[in-house]
């Protein structure tokens, strides 16, 4: 699934190392580490009532309110085709400021917890090697490696891009 | 003999292109093909106006050439073009009869060149905000141009008037100049001119004069509408602002004083007796009025003189209330912050642990929260919200040129022009408004002859009218005229099959009837030739904006329509309810009934299709977590509730497991990502801060399977 959807969207842009050095947010999903740049996170917030929105995919859990303004909730784990896990009192909500067209778009991810703010100098940082056929990593800017723990970086426009939200909203009907 | 014939061979000219602007703006553009204007080309070449039939040739290529999903550049060639075609039948007849089609092409192509010269390389880009700040504010100067014209043309005498207008062009004229516009400038140039002498008495102010004042108004604002098509990228249009214009407004000025030695002479003498200029004004129909005012500045056959339209008195105008503009970006922030501040105080004041103090001063502090609350939340709605006023000019202006094209006398009154209502609902409200206005001066309205042939006034009289009423908005429209004929509208129903033979209907439910899509193109009711749009795309908008439209009427005294319109359409009156652990809201005015189903009155269609029996009649029954997929407490219809409601004329009841209550929720839109989610139509912000989602009722009666 996640092929068919990359295809629709422009390729994320190569970005020389040097840019993607500065502080990171990390997160994790179950073992896995992952990092998303600071500067798009707005907040971090405990887990609330979402409320359901009918024919969307699965990944998408519904909408909440932040202060007035009403976002979509995206589960993580769902959204990676990672195995679901029953939410904890760690699970919590990040929520991202991300562009699209022109606009700003606030979306909420599900993350089983938050790790840490980690400052990654550009020689932390790795070229995401090729999985080979079969894994497609479309949403990645890299890999940093700190202490010998590896943290994947995340290219979060992309992943919350809102029109393969859309796209997928329209394929669903 | 020749004469008369060729004035109505203009005014059906004139009837076509009415046709055409109103499809235009009712039915929206894609509905007009190319072949609508080869017809009035062909149809004006018969008649031997080179001039109209080149030009109606022209658009009807321009359009063929445009891909039919470009609808902004569509509506700027139909909509220019109709304006062109206009002033091509307002020309002098004899003029445009020896027209070689060549010249005209020729004269078009030499204010391309014009244009392109002046508008040459120059980009806007660098004084975006400046133009930008420009436009809006010649815009509003012109609205107020226009308004105060027709309070010039009723009482010719207001010096007061006669500044504002002034003033306004020379704004217009500064601004213009300062940007350089230059086009814009010499137009507001010459009309200040005028004015000027106007002010000075030197000349009267006449139906001529206003005429050409009101047409540089619609010129100028065409010459607007061309620098923002700039502003956007676009190619600069052709400039209408042409010497012969200029030359026409000149004309104005010199002819007068010579032509109507009557009106002027007292004028000159001092400005305290500057009554008898009003004499003017009212000229009665049967008399033609020999306003000997000859030159070019004056083509309008004399049968179209008849008819001058009287603004009501427009006290406010006057007074300039200052106001700040706001970014309505800014004003739905607010909106959200302030909903948020009502849910925190509410939690605040609910708290258990708030209950057991004892404390009076905290109790007290809590109220007058709750008391500052509520007052910012109802400043907040309110800033939204301006006076309709606004829509009324507009409408003043259509029934001043459409009495002068039918040859019929009319007074325009408007009255509560302050009352306010949303934005949106205001600026949605003009086309029904403008439409209805149209048809009661067509249809509803007579002759001056007939009229008095029946008794009446000669004078018609045309009123809206807007107040507050139980918390809505009601605008009339009433006329004195004819007004509906039962018999026709039953004739012409049955005949249609929308009506039983043999059933008995008030005579609300037989106006009602006007509203349906079968009468509207065929229709007759009032003898007069139909336009073609019909009264069923005025409802929808009424519809779309949640509101309804009511008719009475009385043969031979006249017709008033009742438009009933929600205050706001940022907040509902919804009915909370919920489907296992999910809260949604069903719209109230949906809803027809609620109730919680006895075993006796279900029951099934092979064993499927669930049905109730409500007072007689059998309605289908939709399970609200079928459609939606999700989990409810109950299946069983008995232990949950249904809700009685209706999409499309078909009754149906929505099963859901429990009410929670009524409330009223300020609408917020899901975003564009779920815009496509087919039952849902928003969603809003509950007490306790959580989100519920409102029902799209006609989405979820589609999407039944």
């Amino acid at each position: 699934m996640l092929s068919t959807i990359s295809t629709n969207t422009a390729p994320p842009m190569p970005l020389d190392i040097k840019s993607r050095a500065g502080k990171y947010l990390i997160f994790h999903l179950g073992e896995e580490e992952f990092g998303t740049e600071v500067l798009k996170v707005r907040e971090i917030m405990g887990l609330q009532d979402i409320t359901v929105i009918p024919q969307v995919p699965e990944y998408v859990k519904g909408v909440i309110n932040l202060r007035g303004k009403v976002i979509p909730v995206i589960d993580l784990r769902l959204k990676f085709d990672m195995p679901p896990h029953p939410y904890s009192e760690r699970t919590c909500v990040v929520v991202m400021r991300t562009q699209n067209e022109d606009e700003d778009l606030l979306v909420g991810m599900i993350v089983d917890g938050v790790v840490e703010v980690l400052n990654l100098a550009s020689s932390d940082i790795e070229e995401t090697p090729d999985f080979g056929p079969g894994v497609e990593t479309p949403y990645l800017t890299g890999i940093a490696k700190v202490k010998g723990k590896v943290k994947i970086l995340l290219d979060v426009d992309h992943v919350l891009n809102s029109n393969e939200l859309n796209g997928l909203t329209a394929l669903l009907q | 003999m020749p004469e008369v014939s060729e004035n109505e061979l203009t005014a059906s000219m004139n009837d076509l292109l009415d046709q055409l602007s109103t499809r235009l703006i009712i039915d929206g553009v894609c509905t007009l093909a190319p072949a609508d204007f080869v017809h009035i080309a062909n149809d004006a070449a018969g008649m031997g106006l080179a001039g109209f039939h080149n030009i109606a040739q022209q658009i009807a290529a321009d359009i063929a050439g445009t891909p039919a999903d470009a609808i902004p550049e569509l509506t700027r060639i139909i909509s220019s073009g109709l304006v062109e075609l206009r002033r091509q039948l307002d020309e002098p007849s004899p003029s445009s009869d020896i027209a070689p089609p060549a010249s005209a092409a020729t004269s078009l192509d030499s204010h391309q060149e014009t244009a392109s010269q002046a508008h040459g390389g120059h980009s806007l880009a660098a004084d975006e905000g400046l133009i930008r700040e420009f436009l809006t504010e010649s815009t509003e100067h012109l609205c107020t141009i226009e308004s105060q014209l027709l309070v010039l043309e009723h009482d010719a005498t207001s010096a007061d008037t006669l500044n504002g207008i002034f003033r306004a062009f020379h704004t217009v004229k500064g601004l213009s100049g300062f940007l350089e516009f230059t086009e814009l400038q010499s137009l507001a140039h010459e009309v200040e001119t005028l004015l000027d002498q106007a002010r000075n008495l030197v000349i009267a102010v006449t139906p001529a004069i206003v005429d050409i004042i009101l047409e540089s108004t619609d010129v100028a604002r065409y010459e607007l509408d061309c620098i923002a098509q700039r502003l956007s990228g676009k190619d600069a249009l052709p400039s209408r602002v042409t010497p012969e214009l200029l030359q026409r407004i000149r004309q104005a000025v010199l002819s007068q004083p010579a032509s109507e030695p009557v009106a002027s002479a007292p004028v000159v003498i001092d400005a305290a007796s500057a009554k008898p200029l009003v004499t003017q004004a009212p000229p009665v129909a049967s008399s033609p009025v020999a306003e000997p005012v000859p030159a070019a500045a004056l083509e309008v056959p004399v049968h179209e003189q008849a008819a001058p339209v009287q603004s009501a008195p427009q006290e406010r105008r006057g007074a300039d209330t200052s106001s700040v503009r706001i970014d309505t970006g800014k004003l739905d922030q607010l909106m959200d912050m302030v909903g948020e501040m009502v849910i925190a105080q509410t939690l605040i004041q609910h708290s258990p642990l708030l209950d057991s103090s004892k404390d009076p001063m905290l109790q007290r502090n809590l109220t007058q929260l709750a008391r500052i609350t509520a007052d910012v939340q109802g400043i907040a709605t309110s800033m939204r919200m301006i006076p309709i006023g606004m829509q009324f000019q507009k409408t003043a202006r259509l029934v001043r040129d459409l009495a002068r094209r039918a040859g019929k006398q009319i007074t325009f009154e408007a009255v509560g022009e302050e009352t306010e209502l949303d934005k949106t609902i205001a600026e949605q409200l003009a086309d029904p408004l403008l439409h209805m206005v149209r048809n009661s001066v067509d249809h509803g309205i007579e002759t001056p002859e007939e009229r008095i042939a029946l008794g009446k006034e000669p004078t018609a009289r045309i009123r809206v009218s807007a107040y507050h009423n139980s918390g809505q908005v009601v605008v009339e429209i009433s006329d004195d005229g004819r007004g509906l004929n039962r018999q026709k509208i039953l004739a012409k129903a049955r005949q249609n099959g929308l009506v039983q033979e043999g059933s008995e209907l008030s005579d609300a439910e037989v106006f009602q009837l006007i509203f349906e899509p079968g009468f509207s193109t065929a229709e007759k009711i009032t003898d007069t030739s139909g336009r073609g749009v019909g009264m069923d795309v005025v409802r929808k908008h009424v519809q779309k904006l949640r509101g309804r439209i009511d008719i009475q009427s009385t043969a031979g005294v006249g017709t008033t329509f009742h438009i009933r319109l929600p205050l706001t359409l940022a907040i509902i009156d919804g009915l909370v309810l919920m489907v296992g652990e999910q809260r949604y809201i069903a719209p109230i005015f949906a809803i027809r009934e609620v109730f919680r189903p006895t075993p006796d009155i279900l029951s099934t269609v092979h064993g499927k299709g669930e049905m109730v029996m409500v007072r007689g009649g059998l309605l289908p029954i939709i399970r609200l977590h079928r459609s939606f997929g999700i989990e409810p407490r109950s299946t069983s219809l008995t232990e949950g509730s249904l809700i009685v409601t209706e999409s499309e004329g078909r009754s149906f009841c929505l099963f859901v497991d429990e009410l929670v209550g009524k409330q009223e929720v300020v609408i917020k839109s899901l975003g564009r990502r779920f815009k496509d989610v087919a039952g849902i139509a928003g969603c809003a912000i509950l007490g306790d801060g959580r989100v519920g989602l409102i029902l799209d009722i006609d989405g979820i009666h589609k999407g039944r399977s």
